[in-house]
């Protein structure tokens, strides 16, 4: 028995090593400030090129855009110090910032960047999402720190989609694989930003240190680690123990444990600004639907604010516009659609919805107004919702099936337009709103085949293509007022909720911020009191 | 022994070619189209040129049988293609993960006989006592508790409360004591309770009378005779358990943040990498194969009347 406990202590012992956890900074004899996080997933690979499974979080900590998006939608310069635009709206030319290195010492340099550019377009069907990827005729580095850009036609929100997290950031040269190719996997993730990775274990952790040849701020603590908790419970549990320092980020954590953590007291909570709208869209394709008297019904049908209170713990917040107005060009004035039962069905009375006698389901030509609703069943608020709505309408005469679906079923019969309704949010900064007006011109993302039948959509689409090429701030700010207006009118796309990010951190945690970005990191401000 | 052992191995190849083939039809039967997720999964917006290119990538535009060939061929060299998810050899994965999946498991099985084999011994020896009422106690709790909740309690009280154990991750040897005994505890709940029933059998068998009568000392009776006997069961439950603790090792590993290969495994399914879930079910087969047959084997020299018995039948 001896020898096998002997042998089974042995086994373990020799699976298990002391360097699993990254070293404490006792360990290592200083008195360094290391803030500790989670994230859900390893960080992936660092590759500033390509998505999955590198992390948005981590990427945007290491790699750096040439402009910055800020609160507001106001675009201020980053690696590009300045940069001017040709009066047709074609050229784009940046001056950039002097005296940045890359954290192995190399210059940062227009060659530099126009490399990165050459191999982002080695694969530009895979960016074909950022508008300007499309219409990016070439790139050249006219001097040592003057880099062009040439579109094949004027594109507005290409400074907005420079400032994204991926792909369009810049690996150092040291990076870069023999052929250039950085879609088959980078040599080390050399960038520019504030971070560096000092150490990683696939799964386990990343620790990322400070970058000593950082042209900006320095970050106010010495270390951050993110440890890779995938479950939202184990994550709280590691926060009440004190083995994170701060939970941060969208659905990381249950909205039951937030409100738990936040009435302890013990801890700091924040919410974010809005950083999307929580929306229900109906197809009109569908023959009720197609009625925009029966769109109002339903919008007047359910008890908005009480259905977010309830579901949401206050989490979100009642969402009367599409955009929220933190958004650009988004803050217009609209008459919110109450929560109005009798006018509900009196909408639907005079769209010849009539319940007959002893039913409970309206009837038109003795058909009855029944409607699929699809959710992601794997998501915390979809389900309760459809829940809540299929309850308020059933007390107006309308039946609503709801139909649970894997997120990528879901996209599949969005964009298949095989849907009657659907729950959807925009992309937030910076992609909106210049995204959200895209997709509803644009078929095959699931919005503008679902508006098919509103009166006047190729006005709308003839508006939404003008703002996209305008090069007038005036004229702009009139299109999507005019965009946003119709659609709010049309009531084909219900706003619901306006989703927010959430943080929850100790007490000696200081310097806590949202980033403007919604993929980016606000970790530079974080200090914390040992 | 010999010509049983090889029947075993022999009939390991229509098992893999049925655990292949059904992973291969079911993974094909889910309406979700793995470009498409991979799309998603990519934050890339799928449009129909990026699926068809994807599918054409992935080889997945090829005829079923085609794929199934190809898939079979490379098996056998250990290529099990490249991850959807990671763009990274699914071979090396498993390599990268798997040493601390097996850790888990090992661990937790050692666990559960240690733990188990003292609790039903004594449990049957002092029967209706204390210590076997609170082993039936222990195996109720460990039967109908789902591991997760299980793996939460233990972090709760034992972690965050009395600062015993790290609450996840792996590092040193205490990060191994909470999941292995989430993993352990249904184990136990079925070992203590059928090592009770042997030993209380065989403490009737008339051997157990006639070695008193010989004035064996009752401990040798119980340890050396009793004992070897009533944990042949055990042996056949672990074997059939495999499942189970392959099974539970994916959701411990989830809960305590292990980075093993259960958890690489949700995400795979969740994202439709095909490469990976293949893999993931050649191996299960595989090891499911193996410990059946190290099973077979270990009670066979444990008692020699199975290898007669077999002979006998044949």
């Amino acid at each position: 028995m001896t020898a096998i406990i002997l042998f089974i202590s042995t086994a373990l012992l020799g699976c298990t090593s002391q360097e699993g956890a990254p070293a404490s900074d006792e360990q290592a004899g200083e008195a360094k400030k290391t803030i500790t996080i989670s994230w859900p997933r390893d960080i992936g690979p660092m590759n500033p090129h390509v998505y999955n499974p590198s992390q948005l979080i981590a990427q945007s900590m290491i790699y750096e855009p040439l402009v910055n998006y800020t609160e507001g939608g106001k675009l201020e310069p980053h690696l590009a110090e300045s940069w001017t635009i040709s009066p047709d709206g074609k050229e784009y030319t940046f001056k950039l910032r002097q005296n940045v290195t890359f954290s192995d010492g190399t210059p940062f340099n227009a060659a530099i960047v126009k490399k990165n550019f050459d191999s982002i377009m080695m694969h530009a069907d895979n960016h074909s999402w950022l508008g300007f990827i499309g219409v990016l005729d070439k790139t050249a580095a006219v001097d040592e720190s003057t880099f062009k850009m040439t579109l094949k036609q004027p594109y507005y929100p290409t400074l907005q989609e420079l400032s994204v997290v991926r792909p369009v950031r810049f690996l150092g040269e040291a990076g870069f694989p023999d052929d250039g190719d950085t879609a088959k996997g980078v040599k080390q993730p050399v960038g520019t930003g504030p971070w560096m990775l000092s150490d990683y274990k696939t799964d386990e952790y990343a620790e990322f240190t400070r970058n000593p040849k950082y042209w900006g701020d320095q970050p106010k603590a010495d270390k951050l680690v993110i440890k890779i908790i995938p479950d939202g419970d184990t994550r709280v549990l590691a926060f009440e123990k004190g083995d994170l320092d701060l939970i941060y980020g969208e659905g990381v954590i249950s909205l039951d444990a937030y409100k738990q953590l936040e009435a302890s007291g013990d801890y700091e909570t924040r919410l974010s600004e809005p950083v999307a709208t929580r929306q229900l869209v109906l197809n009109t394709t569908n023959e009720a639907l197609s009625d925009l008297k029966v769109r109002l019904a339903l919008q007047h049908g359910f008890n908005k604010q009480a259905m977010v209170d309830g579901v949401t713990s206050g989490f979100e917040e009642k969402a009367d516009n599409l955009l929220s107005t933190n958004f650009p060009y988004t803050d217009i004035s609209i008459k919110p659609v109450g929560y109005d039962v009798e006018q509900a069905k009196a909408y639907l009375d005079e769209a010849g919805w009539i319940l007959p006698a002893g039913k409970t389901v309206r009837e038109k030509d003795g058909k009855p107004l029944e409607l699929e609703l699809i959710y992601e069943k794997a998501e915390q608020i979809q389900k309760p919702m459809a829940e809540t709505l299929q309850a308020e309408w059933a007390a107006i005469g309308v039946k609503l099936n709801i139909t649970g679906l894997e997120l990528t079923e879901q996209i599949k019969r969005f964009r298949a337009n095989d849907f009657d309704l659907n729950f959807f949010s925009n992309y937030g900064a910076p992609y909106d709103p210049h995204s959200f007006i895209q997709i509803v011109a644009k078929k095959g993302f699931g919005i503008a085949d679902a508006l098919a039948n509103i009166p006047g959509k190729q006005e709308l689409d003839q508006q939404v293509h003008d703002a996209l090429l305008s090069t007038d701030e005036t004229k702009r700010q009139q299109l999507y007022g005019s965009i946003l207006t119709t659609l709010h009118e049309q009531a084909a796309i219900v706003p619901i909720s306006y989703v927010k990010k959430m943080v929850v951190y100790h007490k000696n945690v200081s310097g806590v911020e949202f980033p403007a970005n919604r993929d980016g990191n606000a970790f530079s401000s974080l200090d914390i009191q040992p | 022994m010999f010509s049983f052992t090889l029947k075993r191995l022999l009939a390991v190849i229509p098992i893999f070619f049925f655990a292949t083939l059904l992973s291969f039809i079911l993974i094909r039967l889910s309406p979700v189209d793995p470009a498409e997720a991979y799309l998603v999964a990519a934050h890339i917006h799928p449009t129909d040129e990026l699926i068809a290119q994807k599918r054409h990538e992935f080889g997945l535009d090829r005829p079923l049988p085609v794929q199934y060939a190809q898939f079979l061929i490379k098996m056998c060299r250990l290529d099990f293609g490249t991850s959807y998810l990671s763009n990274e050899p699914v071979w090396q994965e498993v390599q990268r993960r798997m040493p601390a999946t097996l850790q888990l498991a090992f661990s937790s099985i050692c666990m559960a006989v240690l733990i188990s084999i003292p609790i039903g011994f004594f449990s049957a020896l002092y029967k209706n006592s204390v210590i076997d009422h609170l082993s039936r106690l222990l195996a109720f709790f460990g039967a109908s508790m789902p591991q997760f909740w299980l793996g939460y309690l233990l972090i709760y009280f034992l972690s965050v409360k009395l600062d015993l154990f790290p609450v996840q991750g792996r590092g040193t040897i205490v990060h191994l004591v909470l999941p292995s005994l989430t993993l352990a505890m249904g184990l136990i709940a079925i070992y203590t309770r059928l090592l009770r029933s042997g030993v209380l059998e065989q403490m009737q068998e008339p051997y157990v009378l006639y070695a008193r009568t010989r004035g064996i000392r009752e401990k040798v009776i119980m340890g050396k005779h009793v004992l070897k006997i009533a944990v042949s069961p055990m042996i056949t439950g672990l074997g059939m358990n495999m499942g189970k603790l392959l099974a539970g090792t994916i959701i411990v590993e989830e809960v305590f943040s292990w980075p093993g290969f259960g958890r690489f495994f949700i995400e795979a399914i969740f994202n439709r990498d095909i490469p990976v879930i293949q893999c993931y079910v050649f191996l299960s087969a595989c090891l499911f194969i193996v410990c059946n047959l190290i099973v077979d084997v270990l009670q066979m020299m444990i008692d020699p009347r199975i290898s007669l018995k077999g002979r006998t039948g044949h």
